[in-house]
């Protein structure tokens, strides 16, 4: 897996500002599991489609459950782009 | 019919119509600050829109309203005072989905996330979300662009926004089980006040943590029957309404055996059936709009010694593109027989309740075979079509449909004169829930108090 320093920070820091979003709650950091915070299936494609936006990535739903925490995400969006 | 005790010590008087929860919840609060009270039902039972019926030896299931969860602050409060115990809605193990043209080998997965595309799900959900995050909340009609929403319907807002076929094939699933509509039957803006009203798409879709997450243990309809208990013979069962009638002094209710005068009347009905009384004076305007349409559910529940699916790894909860049973669920009672829940839902329901009794029976039995073929020849097949029944005239709440809420919305809640409305159709908070029902007869109760 690539990992770009200088990106996946940032683009854990827009995923956690997308989990705050469809979670409405604050208390959000990169390491965050979406699924203690109460997110559930539903939810998570909503990360999901705001990920196809930004990121032009597709993540299939296991990738989500694979890595539910926006740091997570952001390894998967950097090795997939 | 409640004249006054004698000179001096006048007793105060309601009349209310519905022995649903809503009416009941109304009937009961009026009664408590001295009101002499009479309920008058259609039915030969109290419930509305819940009904117990008997699954096996003492054993009552839910053939209508049935869950609820930690926001139904007043249903469950209520519930406590009842002195009535909620259970669980299990849902552990996998799913089955019948999403494909490959109809007869449904698929097996975790949880109840869909085989479908999961980023065109998240397009649909993100953009259902900005709807329901955009409307008024306690006043629809009030929305930002009401106008434009109230004019489109569901169906065509889906051809107009959704371009992945999983999207398609979702939304009208979706909107079935949210609330029991066909995305032709409501406004954009029915549907995204529905969805706020009930507490967002997160916690009304959700089971465990949602909307879902328990049922009242024993049946809900137990709800009703203890509320109308203390009222003993002031519930009159069998006597559907005909006519209101009012003047300065006092409003008459007219049955087919007696006429019933007070110093108020609660309607508590849905806004179809309110309609179809007369009211003299008239109603300024009519309860329910040129589109307003009934809640399109039929629930069949197949009934099995236990909850066999469980030793099989499968939660009971199912989704399907085609009926009849559009989705499954798990709604045993604790320690006893095995029920699944199935949900004819929108267009279907139409088509389903059309159909004899013996066929609605065989396609009910046949497709529970396909999605589970693990099971057994059910014990006990139950089918509950609220579509037809003329005392609810839908389930789980009207669809209101375009145009409709702009033009009903701002006189919801208003009073005709002594004439006072209730049901969970007036409740902006949790609309076509029982605990929408609740909080429209508490603020009933609390209406006919202000009246001096």
């Amino acid at each position: 897996m690539s990992t770009d320093l200088t990106t996946t920070p940032a683009t854990a820091e827009a995923l956690a500002a997308v989990f705050r979003r469809v979670l409405e709650r604050e208390d959000v950091t990169a390491d965050s599991d979406f699924f203690d915070l109460g997110g559930d299936s539903l939810v998570a494609t909503r990360v999901l489609s705001a990920v196809a936006r930004a990121h032009g990535v597709e993540l299939a739903f296991e990738d989500f459950l694979l890595a539910p925490t926006p740091a997570g995400l952001a390894r998967r969006i950097a090795a997939a782009a | 019919m409640n004249e006054d005790d004698g000179p001096g010590t006048p007793t105060r008087s309601a009349v209310v119509v519905g022995a649903g929860l809503a009416g009941l919840t109304a009937a009961t609060g009026l009664a408590a600050h001295g009101f002499a009270v009479t309920v008058l039902e259609a039915r030969e039972r109290v419930g509305g829109r819940t009904h117990g019926i008997a699954a096996a030896p003492g054993v009552r299931i839910d053939a209508g309203a049935a869950y609820l969860g930690d926001r139904h602050t007043e249903l469950n409060a209520l519930a406590a005072e009842l002195c009535l115990k909620t259970t669980p809605t299990t849902m552990l193990g996998a799913s089955r989905f019948a999403l494909s043209d490959a109809d007869d080998r449904p698929a097996t997965s975790d949880g109840r996330f869909p085989p479908l595309d999961a980023v065109a799900l998240g397009d649909l959900f993100e953009r259902l979300a900005e709807l329901t995050d955009a409307v008024r909340p306690d006043a629809p009609w009030l929305t930002p662009d009401a106008e434009r929403l109230d004019a489109l319907t569901a169906a065509e807002w889906a051809e107009r926004h959704l371009t992945h076929p999983d999207a398609r094939l979702f939304f009208p699933l979706f909107l079935g089980e949210m609330c029991a509509a066909d995305p032709a039957d409501v406004s954009v803006l029915h549907l995204a006040f529905y969805l706020r009203s009930g507490g967002g798409l997160r916690y009304l879709n959700a089971f465990a943590g949602g909307a879902q997450q328990d049922r009242i243990a024993g049946g809900a309809h137990q709800l009703c029957e203890r509320l109308a208990a203390p009222l003993g013979t002031a519930v009159r069962l069998g006597e559907p309404v005909r006519a209101v009638h009012q003047d300065d002094r006092s409003v008459t209710v007219r049955t087919d055996r007696g006429a019933y005068r007070a110093e108020v009347a609660v309607l508590a009905l849905p806004p179809l059936l309110a309609d179809a009384i007369e009211y003299r004076p008239a109603l300024p305007q009519p309860r329910s709009g040129e589109h307003t349409a009934r809640g399109c559910a039929v629930k069949v529940h197949l009934v099995h010694p236990a909850p066999l699916w469980r030793d099989h790894g499968l939660s009971g909860w199912s989704v399907n593109a085609r009926g009849p049973l559009l989705s499954t669920v798990d709604d045993s009672p604790e320690d006893g027989i095995g029920v699944l829940t199935g949900f004819v839902t929108g267009a279907e329901a139409h088509r389903f309740g059309a159909l004899t009794p013996e066929r609605q029976r065989a396609e009910a039995v046949e497709q529970a075979r396909r999605l589970f073929p693990m099971l057994p020849e059910p014990l006990g097949v139950h089918i509950t079509d609220w579509l037809a029944d003329p005392y609810s005239r839908g389930c789980y709440a009207a669809l209101l449909g375009p145009g409709d809420w702009t033009r009903i919305g701002p006189a919801l809640t208003a009073p005709h004169r002594r004439v006072h409305w209730a049901g969970t159709e007036t409740s902006t908070a949790f609309f076509g829930l029982m605990e929408g029902a609740v909080r429209s007869g508490r603020r009933v109760v609390a209406e006919v108090l202000a009246r001096g």
